[in-house]
């Protein structure tokens, strides 16, 4: 929706199926989601709370008259939780096995475009990265001497 | 001409054309000498097998042409109903059912011909008695051959519309040329129902049955007017065709809903008399006078009863009047006017509804914010918002009728299968509800009904051991109470033994033996409605295969309802069905616990009360409080909504008293909002339902409160 700045990848030219992807920042590290699951990206708002729900379910939003669930990334990503700033987003992504589900993300970067052969593939076995997430890591895209780390967001949903 | 386009109507209609036959048969079985009953029987066969034919599915047409047989010779009073009958007769029916859901799911009727089924109705056919049945039912043929042309002939010519078609020049040609060539033409006047619905669509299968035989060269009013509705009750044909006229209007009587066709060969000396523009009418006054005494005699007395004045205005307006004015006055059939509407379309609409409330709520919440400007306006739009609401939920209310209509059907057969004796006895069929509940409610309420059969009803040595009537009765009970609709299943049977489903508990290890003990007999009871609960002593493909009130209670549950059962051990029990009225908008109480906003349906609410909070005593360590006499348990909403009040503990409580069945409890809040329209809204499929809260509404300033679950706290 907003201050999504569209970054000069296109002019790379490379061989491989090209895939856009939004760069969301947790703390330093930086994620990919597939641009094709985005629905919406919304600042902060009220979030009225769920009783007996999990940690991570930080409650349900209104988005234009919908209903849908929040949920804190940090705290879905085995992260600290933080306070919220001005930078903090909602990523309202539109997943067929849950429908929509909110993120709650602390900023919202860029687009970019990766070239198959710009992401490297992480294996299962979690040589390459020995952190909590690579469960939900399905390869690492490089751009401009940066890494981000793409996301398989129906593993961020589906393990609970 | 492509017929996909009617396959809808022609399911509808064949549904309830099955409906109306299984109701009426049954009827028949009670009362097999019931004229009105065997000819509706008759009327339904037969428009079964003419939609089936006109739509091509020939197996379904044969049978429906068998099963029709039977029935003109059980109406000419040559075959007796029997109880053989009927259940071949209930057989048949169960194969049209198979037809029809074959061609509902692959637009196809399949490949099974049923001839067993045709060989014994011929069966049937053959051996009713002692007359010789060819001759019977060449002769009933003939009867209704002979008869229909005749009563027809009589006011036929009036009826004669297609002469007064007006017949252009390039029409004229092709028409001439078809007779020197030796085919014949023919006038045909079709006349449809006046009830009809679709006119339409039954104009589109006389022409399309039509069409097999002849050639349409012209139609009054066009084919145009036709398909869009634009025509009174007949529409007039000029065929071109080589087979006989009986033959063609065979096929377009064939069609249901039309309820007569009349025709006529034009000879080359008519088509002659018809093209000569200026005389047309005059010819055609004469002719209409000359063939109709009947005309006349209407005419006639018209003019009498008319004043001077009128009677002294040339005939031929009169005429005109008189014409113009009869199928008018019976094509306006003012009741019953229904339209069938895609229920998603009504979907729609209720999503409009629903988001125009919202807005009329937020409306609402920003003045009272900006103190009482325009609050005149709003309690307008209030009140038409609320009307609206209330039409659209009518809109989409239909009687359970549909769905209870099956089982008096189903108990006969459940008679026969268990060897008891049972009667139904069914009140308020025409209490509505929803569509998508009703939808939903037929297998829950078959379940219960043949639990009742199977394991409520004794067999009949036990019903006379206790002295009861031979018969055991089945009731099904439907009535409104309020925002909730009750449906009863209630019998005379054996009753729960408590026992017996006590040690079925412990065996399957539902509860342990300790547990058992101290169970309160309803709660024993309750255990029924276990997964995987069958107190059935042997399973019988009736019912007693474990699954069943588990899935009675969840199929309920999904539709916002609830199930409940009390029973007398050797006296019967009696299954309660509660469900709401309408499922997307209720009427709720909005109320404030730890600082965050909830609804309570207000459906569940009886009282509101003020407590003192030394009034609330322990009773085994819970708390509870006494209201006029009884004492009720106390649950204080903050805990189970995992907060914490903001009163402080000597402060009064708002105790709001929830009702489920017959139990009652006090819910604690904070603080009352009001009342309040609310559009129900799902959490969403991710969030898993957690127990107490049941969905979630939106605020007039866009905030969401969620909606409290009473039912899962009580």
């Amino acid at each position: 929706m907003e201050e999504v700045r569209i970054t000069n990848a296109d002019l790379i030219v490379d061989e491989g199926e090209k895939v856009q992807y939004i760069v969301i920042k947790l703390g330093t590290e930086q994620f990919g989601i597939d641009i094709k699951y985005i629905d919406n990206i919304i600042r902060m708002q009220s979030i009225t709370r769920v009783p007996h729900a999990a940690p991570y379910i930080k409650g349900v939003i209104n988005v234009r008259g919908e209903v849908i669930p929040a949920l804190n990334l940090r705290l879905k990503m085995n992260l600290e939780e933080v306070e919220d700033t001005k930078a903090t987003r909602i990523i309202i992504l539109k997943l067929e096995q849950y429908g929509l589900i909110g993120f709650i993300v602390d900023e919202v970067k860029e687009v970019v475009t990766l070239s198959e052969i710009q992401i490297e593939k992480v294996s299962q076995d979690g040589t390459q990265n020995s952190d909590d997430n690579q469960q939900f890591v399905f390869g690492v895209g490089k751009i401009d001497n940066q890494l981000i780390s793409l996301l398989d967001m129906n593993a961020v949903c589906s393990e609970k | 001409m492509d017929v996909s386009q009617y396959l809808e109507i022609f399911l509808d209609e064949t549904g309830e054309h099955l409906e109306s036959l299984n109701t009426q048969i049954l009827n028949l079985e009670q009362n097999p000498e019931d004229e009105a009953t065997i000819n509706e029987i008759f009327r339904a066969a037969h428009s079964l097998k003419g939609m089936a034919g006109t739509m091509g599915f020939k197996r379904m047409q044969n049978l429906t042409h068998d099963m029709e047989n039977v029935f003109t010779e059980v109406r000419a009073g040559n075959m007796k109903v029997t109880s053989s009958l009927v259940d071949t007769l209930f057989q048949t029916l169960d194969a049209l059912e198979e037809y029809t859901t074959n061609i509902r799911e692959t637009s196809d009727e399949g490949t099974n011909d049923n001839q067993r089924l045709i060989d014994q109705l011929n069966e049937f056919l053959n051996s009713k008695g002692e007359p010789v049945p060819e001759k019977k039912e060449e002769k009933a043929g003939e009867d209704a051959g002979s008869k229909a042309p005749e009563g027809e002939a009589g006011a036929a010519s009036s009826d004669e519309k297609f002469r007064n078609v007006p017949i252009g020049e390039t029409e004229q040609s092709v028409l001439t040329a078809a007779i020197e060539e030796g085919k014949k033409i023919y006038g045909l006047t079709v006349y449809v129902d006046e009830n009809c619905l679709l006119k339409a669509a039954r104009a589109f299968l006389v022409y399309k049955a039509v069409e097999e035989k002849a050639e349409i060269i012209l139609s009054n009013p066009t084919a145009q007017d036709i398909e869009d509705e634009n025509f009174e009750l007949d529409f007039s044909l000029i065929v071109i065709s080589e087979a006989p006229l009986e033959e063609i209007l065979e096929g377009a009587r064939a069609v249901s809903e039309i309820t007569k066709v009349v025709g006529a060969e034009f000879t080359a000396e008519d088509l002659e008399g018809i093209s000569k523009e200026g005389e047309e009418k005059e010819a055609e006054e004469e002719s209409a006078k000359k063939d109709a005494p009947k005309e006349e005699k209407k005419e006639s007395s018209q003019e009498t009863a008319a004043p001077a004045a009128v009677a002294a205005v040339p005939a031929q307006a009169d005429h005109d009047k008189g014409t113009k004015n009869a199928p008018a006055k019976t094509g306006k059939s003012v009741v019953n006017r229904t339209i069938r509407v895609d229920i998603e379309k009504l979907d729609v609409l209720m999503n409009l509804v629903s988001e125009l409330i919202i807005a009329k709520n937020s409306l609402v919440s920003a003045t009272n914010n900006d103190g009482a400007t325009g609050s005149e306006q709003i309690d307008y739009l209030e009140s038409v918002t609320t009307s609206l609401h209330e039409s659209v939920m009518k809109v989409r209310m239909v009687p359970i009728e549909s769905v209870v209509s099956k089982f008096p059907r189903m108990i006969r057969d459940l008679q026969k299968k268990l060897g008891k004796k049972l009667e139904l006895y069914m009140t308020g069929e025409e209490t509505e509800l929803d569509r998508t509940v009703v939808d939903e409610i037929g297998d829950p309420l078959m379940h219960l009904l043949r639990n009742s059969a199977d394991h409520g009803i004794e067999s009949a040595e036990v019903r006379a051991q206790r002295g009861k009537p031979e018969v055991g009765s089945i009731y099904l009970d439907a009535y409104q109470e309020g925002n909730t609709v009750i449906i009863e299943v209630r019998d005379d049977g054996n009753g729960i033994d408590v026992d017996a489903v006590k040690k079925k508990a412990i065996e399957r290890g539902v509860v342990t033996p300790e547990q058992a003990d101290s169970m309160a007999e309803k709660d024993v009871i309750n255990l029924l409605f276990n997964a995987g609960f069958s107190t059935a002593k042997e399973i019988t493909d009736v019912s007693g295969r474990g699954v069943g009130l588990d899935v009675v209670k969840s199929k309920i549950e999904s539709l916002s309802g609830e199930v409940s059962v009390d029973s007398k051990y050797g006296e019967g029990s009696t299954w309660t069905i509660r469900l709401p009225l309408t499922l997307a908008i209720i009427q709720a109480l909005m109320v404030v616990v730890g600082g965050e906003k909830y609804a309570i349906s207000l459906a569940s609410i009886q009282t509101i009360e003020d407590v003192a909070p030394e009034d609330i005593r322990l009773v085994e360590n819970k708390e509870v409080m006494t209201l006029r006499g009884s004492v009720i348990p106390i649950i204080r909403l903050d805990k189970e909504l995992d907060t914490v009040s903001t009163k402080k503990p000597d402060e009064n409580l708002v105790v709001a008293i929830a009702r489920k069945g017959e139990k009652l409890a006090g819910l604690v809040v904070d603080e009352l909002i009001g009342q309040q329209e609310i559009v129900i809204k799902s959490l969403g499929k991710y969030i898993n339902k957690t127990t107490i809260i049941s969905g979630a509404t939106v605020l007039g300033d866009g905030e969401i409160a969620l909606i409290i679950d009473t039912n899962a706290l009580i």
